[in-house]
Order: C-alpha cells, then structure tokens, then sequence
C-alpha cells in the first residue's frame, strides 16, 4: 500500500482553483482509474502518463492505481493534471524524492516521450500558486510574469529531470511592450475629424461608431488605435494577461503592456463574443479587458450576439452561467464598431447613388439595436477622402504626439475624479465637468433644438469633460459642449 | 416683476423719446420701460401670427437672427409665436431686442415666458404706453401694434391670418409710410392668408437674408455700431454658416476649406447646430436646416 498526494489546480473562469491529487497504489488486479469528475482529456492522461513514465526510465507498477481529484464535486479539465499525477505516482512508488511533492502546486501536460508541455492558463496557476505559497512546478513560462509577487517557479521539461530532486528557482524575464510596426495615425490621409474623434474616444475611454461606405477607412482607422492607448498599468497587465493565458491566447503582449485590440470577425457567435462553451472558456469581449474591442460592421453581427454586450459595457465584465457552474471573466473595454450607412453602402454618397429602400435602411440600422446604441457616446461620419488629397504631402500628424496628448488627459480625469469620463454619470458627471454660464446655456439651447433625453445629456457631458480634458481645462467650456454634439447619436436621443 | 433691472420713463418731447415714433399720429404720451432706453433705436420689427407654424418659427429665426446678429434692433411685440421666436433668435445671437408690450411693461403677459423677459430686459428693453402695472385687456394689443409700427423704419411681416392683429400692425406701419414685407408663405394655409395677400398689394417679398439686407439698406436703417460678440462662441462661425448655407460641406471639407483646425471647425459646427443655424444631415454633411 502506497499513497501521495500532489497540489494542482483547475481553471475556472480566471482562477485557478486548487485541486489534490490523490495517488494510491494498491493490491488487485492491475489498472488505472482516475476519479474526481475529470473531463475526456483528464481521462486520457492515464495513457500519456504511462508512456512518459516508461520513457524517462521509471517503472508503472503492475499494481490497482487509484487517482482521486479532490474535491470530487468540482468538475475538471484539460491536460494540466498529466504532471501532478505522474508526480504522485512517482512519489507513491518511491522512484523519486517524497519531499519533492511537498509545498508543489504541478502543472503540466506530458508527451508520450516524457517532455513536459504547457498548458492554458499558466499566468492562472502562478497566481494560484503565489497565493497559497507553493512553489509553481511547470514547465517554462512563455511570458515574463514578474508582476506576481512571490512566486517561486521551478521549471520543468522533462519527467526525468525529477530524479535530480527539484529543479531550481528561475528568473523571470521581463518584457518589453511591442505595437504593430508601421503602423501610425500618420500615414492617415485626410479624415481629421474621425482621427479627432478616435483621439477623444481614446482619452476618455468612450464607446464610439464610425459610419461610412466601404472603403473609407473605417477598419484602417481603427487598427490604429492601439497606437495612441497608454500602456497598461501593472495590474492591468496582470489582469488582461490572465484572461488571455486562460483562453491560450500569447499573454506576452499584455504582460509587456501593450493593450489588447480584439477584431472578431461578424460571424462570431455568443459564446465567441462574451464567452462561454464547455469548459467556459473567455470571449472576444474579456480578451479585449482593459483594450479595445473592435466590431467592424457592426449591423452584421447577430442581434443576439450584440445584445450580450451590454452586460459588459454596464458591468466591466461578464458572467457566464452554465450547468456546472457560474464563471466570471472580467470584460472592460472601450467598444469601437463600424457600420455602413445602408445595406449597399452608399447612402449620402456624393458620387454613387444608394440602391436601398428606405425602409431597408431604417431595418438596418436598427440593428444594432436602441439598448445598445444607449450605451455608445460618440459617432463619427466617415467618407472616403478626396482621391487628390492622395498625392498632398501629409500633414504633421503622428501618433506619438496624440498618445501623449491621451496619457494627459487621462492623467487629468483621473487624478480629479478616479476614472475616465465615460465611467462617470449623474451628479457626480455633472460636478466634474464644472461648467460655466455660457456652457450651460450652449446645453440647454441644444438640448431643447435637438430633444436630447436624459441619456443623450449624459454622453453629451461625459465627452465634453473629455474634450476639456484634452484641452487641459479645468471645467467644460461652451466649445467643448459645441464640439461633443457633433459627435452625438443622431436619429435616437 | 424684473425689479432688479433698472426702470425708465420717457415722455413724448424728451431728448431719449424715439424721433420716429413722434411722427405718429397719436404717439404715445409717456413711455414707460424696463431695461436700456438706448436700444430705442430704428430697427427691424418682425411681427407674426402667435399660432405660429414652424414655417413662421423658423423664419423669425433665421431672418432676425441674422439681422441681430448683423446689429440691427429687434423689435417685436412679446407675444407667443413668431413675436417670441424672433426676441429669442435675437438674443441667441447675442442681439439687441426690444419687447412692446400692451399690458403695463412690469406685468409679464404671457406669464409663462417670464424668462424670456429677463433675459430681453437685460439685452434690450421692455416698453409700454401703459402704465406700470397695467394688467392686459384685449383692446390695448391693437393700440401697441402702432408702436411697433411707429418704432421701426421696416417692419417684417412673418406669418398672418386675415384678419389678424398682425395685419393690422402692418397697416399700421403703412399708414405711418414704412417699408413693410412679408415672408411668403403657402397658398393654402390660413396663417398666410395676410402675409401673401400683403405682396399681393405691393409688399416686397423677403426669401432670405441677402433680400432683407437690401431693404433695409434701401431704408437706410443703421445697424447697432458693433455687431455682438456674445454669439461668437468659437471664431469664424459667422464664415463658416455663410458658406455651409450656400453649400453642405463635411466638416474636413470645411476644415481644408478655411484652413482651420479641425477642433474649431467642429465646434464651429455644434454651435451652428446647437443653435439651430445649421443641420446634420445624415451623411455627415452640414447645411442650411
């Protein structure tokens, strides 16, 4: 009779949650069971473990083997469990050190030759292990993590290695932040407004649709985004980085603090979008956490799809609810969608004629859907530029000058009111943006001229403060109030 | 009632009493007023119907709010309608206007738009024959329709029913021997029927504000020495709503346009929008609403 247990952990939503696995090694007719509501791939880990154990020159005993996941209500997955199993089968049989397993969390798939591989979601068991002061056991971590304090990693490649004891601490290597090359706001030509626009969206974190025909540029606007976003703080990079080991997306861009830009294609599904799936795993919406999520046609998207998005523009993140269990992923992102004005694309073309019904393009529109428009504050008309202003030299506009001008602006708002402007409302939106006489009187006239309602106020104000912000001013002047109802939703109010 | 702004009487025969409403026949003895005597002057007096259309509304807006804008003195009767959408367009464009009441001038009628009579006491003035005091009675509305008429060397006529208080201001104005014309408007709505039948005897129609330009040079009517700087909210707005007017642009198009930078021509745009000078269109374009 032999028994080891090894520390691991599963993941679940963006936690790994801590997991024992039991190992007893028994009389009785040989075989090998794993219990503890394992899914397929946790199954399938008694034929890689037996193979890599044989490989790297240890013995399977012909004995009854008996592996236990406790707590066994919890469900579990993936091939992470390979390395604790084999660990504790090793202890169990007394092939290598018992101490080697002691104040270990493992982690880690196995190959049938016994190299050690790695698994989603490493970012996940490094703070898990950090947390309950264990040492990680792993193999080498793609992204440098050295934001996770206390952590104490022994990387691993190969079972074999374990005969020598536990390998020893590894540094962490940290990263440095890497944006698309070649892309910059200057090679943009002409569409100052939408640049202007997307600057603002920028400083203040606001949602923003950019309408126009195809082939205006709406998607090439955007990609250049990224370019002029703040680098993530360190807990940001923690957190988005997280959520992308999860999904077994390269964290190494988030931990070196470039913001995630997410452009799923119009086909996604919800479960694509918001997450979900079985095991859960994080949508588009929580990959973009502290970045931007990208909807290029908009309309295109399914309605259902779309309508999700609103618990994660209200909440910051998004719940997914299944029968085993309710996840969590954090989803805070600024929102950025393109649409075409109609269905054929040239509504208000000055040269092509429209080919649609109106009542075509009222269908179309409406599908982006009222609740979620609610949840927009800017909106920018978008044409396709002049074809002479191809052959002008291009104007002094960089992106490096406007992310400065963004880092500003958004150093500003929050250090006067803890947030980005479009994260405030009500009174507290109100006393931020402090705003004298005349701009007071420029609301109220435009308010009554164009019936905006409560909310229309409200992302009136919020990109006001913003603009004010760029501006360096301290409270909203009348041309800011001017400037943000030319970015508002039109047609809803 | 608007007790804090300053009180004034003027009697006929005073240095301040307005010259051209001493031609009258009957001119009125004293004046009695709230606000500034000085923007007494020879203005534009736009009147209209009080069940204005929007077509009326609209109207009194861009046509006094150009001529305010432009510094002539806005002079109408405070009445719901096109009396108040002209007093309004005036102001918002940092205008001076004169409200000739028929009640007494510290008896705000209609009460209901007693902010609009703060503000008119502030940037011009409120005025009667009548009395402080003097609560309104239906007879004393035709009495101040002369003085309307009286006031002004040109008297635009917006919207009119036949009959109406309106055209009867006009024939006011035209017993007194001033310029008056009419907005033309549609064959088929009653609210017309006085204003038409005006340029139907004569009265020059007025399309827009190059037309009322015209008149009122032909009339010699001076403008206010310094056109108002309060409406400039942003620079260059007055340029950029001539030229959206003639043709909708985009506002990069406007931007490369005037060479402006692109924020002030953005906020150039949402202050003609906000105000209602200019309108979005729903390709993004900007022109006349």
């Amino acid at each position: 009779m032999a028994h080891a247990s090894v520390r691991t952990a599963t993941i679940m939503g963006v936690d790994a949650v801590p997991v024992d696995v039991e190992i007893d090694v028994g009389p009785g007719l040989p075989s090998f069971a794993i219990v503890g509501l394992g899914d397929a791939a946790v199954q399938e880990a008694r034929e890689r473990v037996r193979s890599a154990v044989r490989a790297s020159g240890f013995d399977v005993p012909n004995s009854r083997i008996v592996v236990n996941l406790a707590p066994a209500p919890l469900r579990k997955h993936g091939t992470g469990f390979d390395l604790p199993i084999a660990v504790g089968l090793l202890v169990a049989t007394k092939q290598i050190a018992p101490h080697l397993a002691d104040e270990v969390l493992a982690v880690g798939e196995l190959s049938l030759d016994g190299r050690v591989r790695g698994v989603a979601g490493e970012l996940a068991f490094a703070v898990s292990a950090a947390r309950e002061g264990l040492k990680l056991l792993s193999p080498p971590l793609t992204g440098g993590a050295g934001a996770i304090e206390g952590l104490d990693v022994r990387p691993v490649k190969t079972l074999g290695q374990l005969k020598h004891g536990l390998p020893s601490a590894s540094a962490w290597v940290t990263m440095t932040p890497e944006v698309e090359a070649g892309v910059d706001f200057g090679e943009v030509v002409g569409q100052e407004l939408a640049v202007r626009a997307l600057t603002v969206a920028a400083a203040g974190g606001h949602s923003m649709l950019m309408v126009g025909p195809p082939g205006s540029g709406k998607t090439m606007l955007a990609r250049r985004l990224p370019t002029i976003l703040p680098s993530l703080s360190a807990t940001e990079r923690l957190e988005t980085a997280l959520v992308h080991s999860v999904a077994g997306v390269d964290a190494a861009p988030a931990l070196g603090g470039v913001r995630p830009f997410r452009a799923p294609h119009h086909s996604a599904s919800i479960a694509g979008l918001i997450g979900g799936g079985s095991p859960p795993r994080p949508g588009e919406a929580s990959l973009a956490h502290n970045g931007v999520l990208f909807l290029d046609e908009m309309p295109e998207f399914g309605p259902a799809a779309l309508q999700c998005l609103r618990q994660p523009l209200e909440d910051g993140a998004v719940t997914v609810v299944r029968a085993e269990g309710r996840v969590t992923y954090p989803a805070r992102f600024a929102l950025i969608g393109s649409a075409n004005p109609c269905p054929c694309g040239f509504l208000g073309d000055p040269v092509k004629p429209c080919s649609c019904p109106p009542s075509v393009v009222e269908r179309y529109r409406a599908r982006i859907g009222g609740p979620l428009m609610d949840r927009i504050d800017m909106v920018v008309e978008v044409q396709r530029p002049d074809p002479a202003l191809l052959l002008e030299p291009s104007g002094s506009r960089c992106s490096e000058a406007l992310r400065e001008a963004v880092i500003e602006a958004q150093d500003r708002a929050v250090s006067r009111d803890g947030a980005v402007a479009a994260a405030l409302s009500g009174r507290k939106l109100v006393e931020a943006c402090a705003m004298n006489q005349q701009a007071q009187r420029v609301l109220e006239t435009s308010a009554r001229m164009h019936s905006l309602s409560g909310r229309g106020v409200t992302r009136l104000l919020r990109v006001a403060r913003t603009l004010a912000d760029l501006d360096g001013d301290d409270g909203v002047a009348a041309g800011h109030i001017a400037e943000s109802l030319g970015y508002r939703v039109t047609g809803r109010t | 009632m608007l007790d804090h702004v300053p009180h004034f009487e003027i009697a006929l025969g005073d240095a301040g009493y307005p010259a051209l409403l001493a031609e009258l026949e009957q001119p009125p003895q004293r004046l009695y007023g709230i606000g500034a005597p000085e923007s007494l002057q020879p203005g534009l007096a736009v009147v209209g119907a009080r069940r204005a259309t929007p077509y009326g509304r609209t109207a009194a807006r861009i046509l006094a709010g150009w001529a305010a804008a432009s510094g002539y003195v806005i002079v109408s009767g405070g009445a719901l309608g096109c009396d108040q959408a002209a007093h309004q367009a005036a102001l918002d464009r940092g205008g001076t206007t004169v409200a000739v009441m028929g009640c007494g001038a510290d008896v705000c009628y209609p009460r209901r738009s007693v902010a609009l009579f703060e503000r008119i006491a502030a940037n011009g003035a409120i005025i009667s024959e009548q009395p402080w005091g003097t609560e309104p009675l239906p007879w004393m509305f035709r009495l101040r329709n002369r003085i309307i008429a009286g006031l002004c060397p040109v008297l635009l006529v917006l919207e009119a029913g036949l009959p109406s208080g309106t055209f009867g201001t006009a024939e006011y104005a035209l017993q007194a021997g001033r310029t008056v014309a009419a907005v033309p408007g549609s064959i088929f709505a009653p609210e017309c029927r006085g204003s038409n039948r005006l340029i139907a005897t004569g009265a020059p129609p007025v399309t827009d504000t190059s037309e009322l330009r015209l008149l009122l040079e032909l009339e010699g009517v001076a403008a206010q020495a310094d056109a108002p700087a309060a409406s400039a909210i942003v620079e260059g707005e007055d340029a950029v709503e001539r030229a959206l007017l003639v043709n909708p642009m985009r506002p990069d198009d406007v931007a490369r346009e005037f060479e402006m930078d692109i924020v002030t021509v953005a906020r150039a745009l949402g202050v003609l929008e906000a105000t209602g000078r200019i309108r979005r269109y729903p390709d993004g374009r900007y022109g006349p609403g």
